[in-house]
Parts: structure tokens; sequence; C-alpha cells
């Protein structure tokens, strides 16, 4: 166990994340319940889901924006939480973060230059004169020209603007980025770019990824292992292609075929009937039950427990899903 | 259902201006829609596809460009030499639209209830009571469940998908001869977007309403449409059936597009 | 500050705000000439006959003590300046702060306090409070300024309050505080700066109420107690003008007048200019 632990650069075990809300009947809110998952060194996982599965909620915890309720982040072998100021420091510089709106994620009347400083300045990342350097090198690595350092968030198009949100998370050697949505408000060709500067960096860099995203397209080329979040819960992971090849999971599979394919020949999408469940009344059981097909007597009752059933844990391959169709 | 068509345009022209000149966004663009046909109008951002169904509409303003056509025909009606108050007339009735974002479509401080029947009250001449009951059966109809606890709750209390949903009710409560749907789902979830479409295209069935579906996704081309109008720079580039359009594309650019999309997809 | 030049560029094209910054500009100089000792020294020099008409020893006339209308005009301008630029720039600036602040930490007693300040604060007669402060302050001259400051933030205040509150939910946010940057930091980095569009209009706004406000309060005997203003001239001119001379209150007037006007024009312009909505086209 100790040497899975030394080897896995995060470990989420049991993470439950809450809000308040005065409508509940509880008063709280749990967008995320009981959540674990783990990303190896290098590695790239995607965080799947729709709106209202709390894959954001969950990405921000990590980030350090919102307050756990209960369970355990363990970065490098430390607990995130609890961890003194000098140790938050250096945990900050080594996950960093990619957001969704281009736009909203420079901020406006900073330069190029000013924003990829920022950080550089804030941890105090070599000398005063070198850091200029540092930024000129990000910004090349992410395909930019270095001209660009001296332009302003407007002046610049919405992919080149992202690849600037990805050369500030990288600008300080970090060892974990978290993106949220980075690719969702750009053209399908600048989807692909991204995606290919992400595969290089990682294999240029060693940076593990933690790439949350609803587009199921982006995430097939992108993603090492790939984990489906449904009202909170993470209801399937398992290795890229075996997700895709073989989707455990019922809503999973949903999702999956309800994806319109460009062949006219091809089975026609389905269709998901009803809402996902609404955050204040979770329904009593598995969260999916009231929408799935497959759904067995015991569905309603008793909320079923995330089992392995392929792959090892040890070469990181396991293919895990949380479902009573797979507990007999 | 008679053979002419639905809606008929031919040499649409679109102008938009800018600083001091005018700029082309659409440029000669003719088709015909077929009653109940659900025709796809698709191309990158930028092809002009969003401005040729607002030029339809006649929702260009004066300000931002001007539209030159040798016809825009709904039917037997003339949208070209409509005024502004002729249009307004047939818009929500005869040829309605939805927009892709739909909280903007919404008024905030009205029911559900009380927007859906207000189509009713307005164009079908319903009395009150009459409407909310065609509004309570619309409802059920685009597939909620319990239409009482919509009707009485406000816009902001939807979900994106339910949002778009009631649109395309109120859209459709008239029965209008042509619905444009302007990138309808692309806000939405992937599962909601198969909701809201197959919803959507089985009440065009139900009533018999033609769709000008405008999308830059070829997926929702191939699945849910008949027709396909590719458009690239203001210009109409190709236009044929799904079937043969994905088998066997006339033009280089359709097939770049096909490519793209297949690369993509799952 | 991001993008100066195109603000400059919005500027030059916007003719009504060109013209309304070259007034300011030109009424400008003639209160730093003023203030350095070159114009309007002979504000106060009863040196001309009552009521003598224009010529040339004094261009606009004399009032009933004798004294010259123009250099008293171009004195006022000075005093014009003084009042709009102290209250201008001390009310923003407590407005930003404090409606950042609120903004912020919205929801909880910071914010509170703050709105419940405002609260008071408007809900005060302003002329009643002006006249408790210079009684309280036994007549110095910056009761006046002091009472503006104290009511002019309030409405910078809720202004700002109400833009950082959707700042805050931007991911350039998230991303100061993802990397552990102290509150203030990203309330004086990112934060602020991109409400200046609200104060610098804000700011040309309280200028243009500040001077208006001293009009009205010399008038009353409650304003400048001793140098000349505009206000002060009206306030003369109104006994003068019963006897049929009108110089003085056309001078006063007619400047304040062009002087608002520029002003007007001039933040029109810049709130267009400075729109963060248009420059991202």
């Amino acid at each position: 166990m100790s040497d899975g632990t030394q080897q896995m650069l995060l470990r989420v075990s049991n993470l439950t994340i809450e809000y308040r809300e005065a409508e509940s009947p509880s008063g709280k809110l749990e967008a995320v319940r009981d959540v674990s998952l783990d990303i190896p060194r290098g590695g790239i996982l995607a965080l799947v889901g729709e709106s209202g599965s709390g894959k954001t909620s969950l990405a921000h915890a990590i980030l350090q924006l919102l307050p756990i309720a209960s369970g355990q982040v363990l970065f490098q072998g430390r607990d995130l939480v609890g961890l003194n100021k000098a140790g938050m420091r250096a945990a900050r510089r080594s996950i960093q973060a990619v957001f969704q709106d281009p736009l909203a994620s420079l901020s406006p009347r900073r330069s190029i230059r000013q924003t990829l400083l920022e950080p550089l300045d804030h941890f105090a990342i070599g000398t005063k004169r070198g850091r200029s350097d540092i930024a000129a090198e990000a910004i090349e690595a992410v395909g930019l020209e270095k001209h660009l350092l001296d332009r302003y968030p407007h002046e610049l198009s919405g992919g080149q603007r992202q690849r600037v949100g990805l050369a500030r998370a990288l600008v300080c050697g970090p060892d974990l980025v978290v993106a949220d949505e980075p690719v969702s408000s750009l053209d399908v060709s600048m989807q692909a770019r991204i995606v290919e500067l992400i595969l290089e960096l990682r294999e240029r860099l060693g940076v593990a990824f933690l790439f949350v995203s609803h587009d199921l397209s982006v995430v097939r080329r992108l993603a090492d292992r790939v984990a489906v979040m449904y009202a909170g819960q993470i209801v399937e992971s398992g290795p890229a292609s075996q997700i895709f090849k073989s989707p455990a999971h019922p809503y999973t599979r949903a999702l999956l075929r309800s994806v319109p394919v460009a062949d006219p020949e091809h089975e026609a999408p389905i269709v998901l009937e009803g809402e996902p469940s609404q955050p204040l009344t979770p329904p009593t059981g598995c969260v999916f039950h009231k929408r799935c097909a497959d759904a067995l007597p015991d569905c309603p009752l008793h909320q079923p427990v995330e089992r392995a059933i392929s792959g090892t844990e040890q070469d990181h391959t396991e293919h895990r899903v949380r479902c009573h169709l797979w507990n007999s | 259902m008679s053979d002419s068509p639905a809606l008929s345009v031919r040499n649409l022209c679109v102008y938009v201006r800018e600083d001091r000149t005018e700029r082309t966004v659409v440029d000669g663009v003719s088709f015909d829609l077929a009653p109940g046909e659900v025709l796809a109008l698709v191309g990158e951002s930028g092809c002009g596809k969003s401005k040729t169904a607002e030029a339809i509409m006649g929702l260009v303003p004066e300000a931002v460009g001007r539209v030159t056509a040798d016809a825009i025909e709904l039917g037997d009606l003339d949208l070209a030499a409509l005024g502004e108050r002729g249009l307004q007339k047939i818009r929500g009735c005869e040829i309605s639209m939805v927009f892709q974002e739909p909280l903007t479509a919404l008024d905030p401080v009205f029911s559900n209830g009380y927007q859906l029947a207000t189509q009713y009250r307005r164009h079908r001449g319903q009395s009150r009571r009459q409407s909310r009951n065609s509004a309570r059966d619309m409802l059920r109809r685009v597939g909620f469940d319990d239409p009482d606890r919509i009707m009485r709750s406000y816009p902001h209390q939807l979900s994106g998908g339910m949002r778009q949903r009631l649109i395309i009710a109120m859209a459709m409560a008239c029965k209008p001869r042509v619905l444009v749907a302007d990138e309808p789902t692309t806000a939405l979830d992937v599962t909601t977007q198969a909701q809201v479409l197959s919803q959507m295209i089985q009440m065009g069935r139900d009533t018999g309403t033609a769709i000008l579906l405008i999308t830059h996704d070829l997926g929702i081309v191939a699945q849910y449409c008949d027709r396909a109008l590719v458009m690239r720079q203001g210009l109409m580039v190709e236009d044929a059936s799904v079937k043969t359009l994905f088998v066997s594309p006339d033009h280089a650019y359709t097939a770049t597009l096909i490519s793209a999309a297949r690369e993509m997809s799952l | 500050m991001g993008g100066r030049t195109d603000i400059l560029g919005k500027l030059k094209s916007d003719r009504a705000g060109l013209a309304g910054f070259l007034i300011v500009t030109f009424f400008f100089l003639i209160a730093l000439g003023v203030w350095l000792g070159w114009l309007g020294q002979g504000w106060s020099d009863a040196s001309g006959g009552r009521w003598e008409s224009p010529g040339s020893a004094h261009w606009f006339g004399t009032n009933i003590l004798g004294q010259d209308i123009f250099q008293r005009a171009v004195y006022s301008v000075r005093t014009a300046f003084e009042i709009g630029l102290v209250v201008a720039v001390f009310s923003t600036l407590l407005g930003a702060v404090l409606g950042a602040l609120a903004g912020w930490y919205s929801g909880s007693w910071v914010d509170a306090t703050v709105m419940w300040m405002k609260g008071v604060l408007d809900s005060i007669p302003f002329y009643l409070f002006v006249a408790a402060l210079a009684f309280a302050l036994h007549g110095q001259p910056w009761a006046m300024h002091l009472a503006m400051i104290a009511t002019f933030w309030t409405t910078t205040g809720r202004l700002v309050r109400a833009e950082v509150m959707k700042i805050k939910s931007m991911d350039y946010v998230r991303s100061a505080r993802s990397i552990g940057l102290h509150d203030s930091l990203i309330l004086a980095r990112h934060v602020l700066p991109n409400t200046s569009h609200i104060l610098l209009v804000q700011a040309t706004i309280a200028f243009v109420a500040a001077i208006k406000t001293e009009v009205i309060l010399s008038f009353l005997g409650l304003g400048v107690q001793d140098g000349v203003s505009w206000g002060l001239m009206l306030a003369e001119s109104t006994q003068e003008v019963l006897a049929g001379h009108f110089a003085n209150f056309i001078a006063a007037s007619g400047l304040l007048f062009l002087l608002l006007i520029g002003f007007n024009l001039l933040a029109d312009a810049l709130q267009d200019a400075l729109d963060p909505r248009q420059a991202a086209l």
C-alpha cells in the first residue's frame, strides 16, 4: 500500500464537498460525495461529466479553492488539508490551474508578460532578471511568439489566450496541471491543436494533467484514464480505451451513445429521459436509478459500492464501476 | 400537404456595415425547404449561416446590415415585401425561431405558463382558460412530466435543457410552417442535446412544420436531418440529401469537414 | 493600465469628447496660472469705481465694491478646480476602497457595515449635514470639502461593490487565488484596476457635482469663506442684477456653464472609451 502511495502523484480518497444551502432540509448540499481517484506522475486523467455532476467542484477543491468536508487529498504523499504555510506554498506551486473561459482567465488590464511574471514573482523563482527569460521560454513552449508578451488579452484570439493560460500554468514547473474545460469555448480545429500541445508537454516535461471536460471526443484523444461523474459521484473509472470500448455503467453507456456521429448509417443517438437528479433532494439508493434503463429492484434501495471489474491496481489499469449490475 | 415548398429563398445577400464599407457575409444563397423537411444549414463559424437565418426572419437591423434577395417566400407569403409590422404578425406564428441562448429569449419576470399561454392567446385567439390548457398539453408533448410545476415556475428556475424545450414549445404553439433553430443545443450537455433535438424533430413531424437547423456539428446533420446545405464564407457550396452528402460529397470542402468530424468522433 | 493608446485614439475620433477635453484643459491651465501667481491675483483689490462698465482697465467691469470682475472670475477657476479635484479624488478613493471591501467580502459583517454607513449617509439631508459640520468645525474652510467627500463616496461605493461582486467570480481572480496570493494583493492588483472605468467616470461626475454644490453652498454663505468663487459672485450678483448690472452674473454663470459642459462632454467620451466590453471587439 505504501508503495502505491509513493507512486501516486495525486491520491484523492473518499472526498466529500458540501455547500451551505438554506433551501435543503439538512442545510447542506453535497456537490461531491465520497470520491476517490489517483493520478500517477505524468499521467493524464480526464474527469468527465455533465452539468451538475460536481466535476468542477472537485477540481476547485484539489486547487484548494473550496473547503473539504471530509476525506483526503494526498499530493506527493502529503495531505493538502492541514498543511503548514510553507507546505501550502510548495503545494500551490506544484499544482497549477488552467480555466475555461480564455477571456475571463486573463486579467484584462495586465499585459501577457505581467500575467506570466506574477506566479514567478510570487514564488520567487529564479532571479529577478532571469524571470523574463523564463516567461519567454514558456510562451514559446506553447507555440506563441515572444512579441505577444507585450500585448493585452483583448488583442489575442481565443486560442492564443488559452495558450497563454497554459503557459502561465507551466511557468513554475508544476507537477500537476488542473485544467477545467480548457478547450470548450474554442473552434474544433483549435481544440485539436491544444490537445496536441498538451500531449507534447506531457512528453517533454512529464507534467500530469487532471483534465475536466464534458466533451467526450476531446477526452478520447487525450486521456490515459477516464473517470465518469454523475450527481457528485464517480460512477465509473478506468483506462480510456476500456471506457470507450466497453463502458460498464449504464450512464456511461448512455452518455457515449447520445453523441451524434457523422455517419447517417450509424445507430441513432439514444435519448436519456428525465432530468439529472435535483441536488436538493438526492434519491435514495443509486443516484442514477430513476433514469436507468437497466435498473434492478435493489437500485432504489441501496447505494452501490465501487468495485473493480478488471485490471490491476499495480499497473494502474483497474476498471472500476459503482453499479448494482456488477455487484453480483 | 402540397408540393410547393414551405420556404423558398432565391439569391439572398447580406452585406454587413463595417467602418465605412460593406462586407458580404451572405453571397447569393438559394434553396427550397419542403414541408415537414429537416434541413441543416451547416458550416464553420463565420460562414454566414446565422445571418442567412436572421435575414429570412427580417431580423437584420438597418444599422447592422443590408439584405437583398430575388425572393424570400414562406409558401404564398412574400417575406421580402412585408414591412416590419407585417413580419411581426407572422413571427412566432407562421415562422418561428429558436436561438442558442435560451435565457435571453425568456422574460424573467413572467412565469413560464404565462409566457407559453400568451402564444395561444395572441396568435390563436384562445381564451385565458383555453390557452392555459393548451399550454399544459404542449408542455407534456415536449416531454415535461410535471407540466403544472413548470407552468408555475419561472425561467431562472429551469435548467438549460428545460428552458430550451420550453422555447421550442412556445415556437411550435401555433404550428408554424417553418421553425428556424440556430445552434439550439450548442450550449447544452450531450444527453440533454439528444433529448431536445429528438423532441424538436418529433414535434415537427406532428405539426407538419419544416425545420431549418443551423449547426456546425456534422454529427447532428448526419443523425437528425434529411438534407443539408453546406456554407463557406457566405457561399452555398453544396446542397444534397444527407445520405448523398456523407457518401459522396460533391465539393472538396465538404469532404474535409466530414473527415475532420469523423476524426474527432468516438 | 492596459491599452492606453487605444483610449486616446478613441477620444480623438469623438469630436464632442475632444471639445470637452480641450475646454477642460483650457480651464485647468488657467487654474494653474492662478496657483502659480500669474493670473487673477487682483481679485480682492477694490481699486476701481463702483459698477464700472467693461473697459480697458477692467475687462468685465467692476462690482459693487470696485473689485475687478474679470480677476475675480479667473481666480474662481482655481477655487473650482481645487474643490473639484479634492472632492473627486478623495470621494472616489473612499468609494473605491469601501466598495471593493464590501463587494469582496459580500454577505459578511464588512459588507453589512459599509452598506449601513451608506444607508445612513444617504438618508441625511445634505445641506443640513454641511451646516452641522461647518458649525462643528467653527467655520473651517475644509468643512465643505469634508461634507462632500463624506456623502459623495456612496454612489461610487455602490457601483464598485456591484462590479467587484462580478469580478470575484472571474477566472483570472480564481487563478490568482489558486497560486495563493493574499486577498489584499488580489484586490489591489487584479480587482480595483478592473473597476477603473467606473472610477474615472465617477470622479468626473464628482468633480462636476462638487463645483455645483460649492456654488449653492457659497450662495447660502456656507461655502468658501476666504477667496472668491463663482458661487460667491452669483450671491453678490443677486442684488446687482436688480440695480441693472449684469456683468457679475454673466461672468460667473457663463464660465461655470462652459466648464461644466466641457466636463460633461469629456465624461461621456471617457465612459465610451473605457468600456471594457467595447475594448474586446
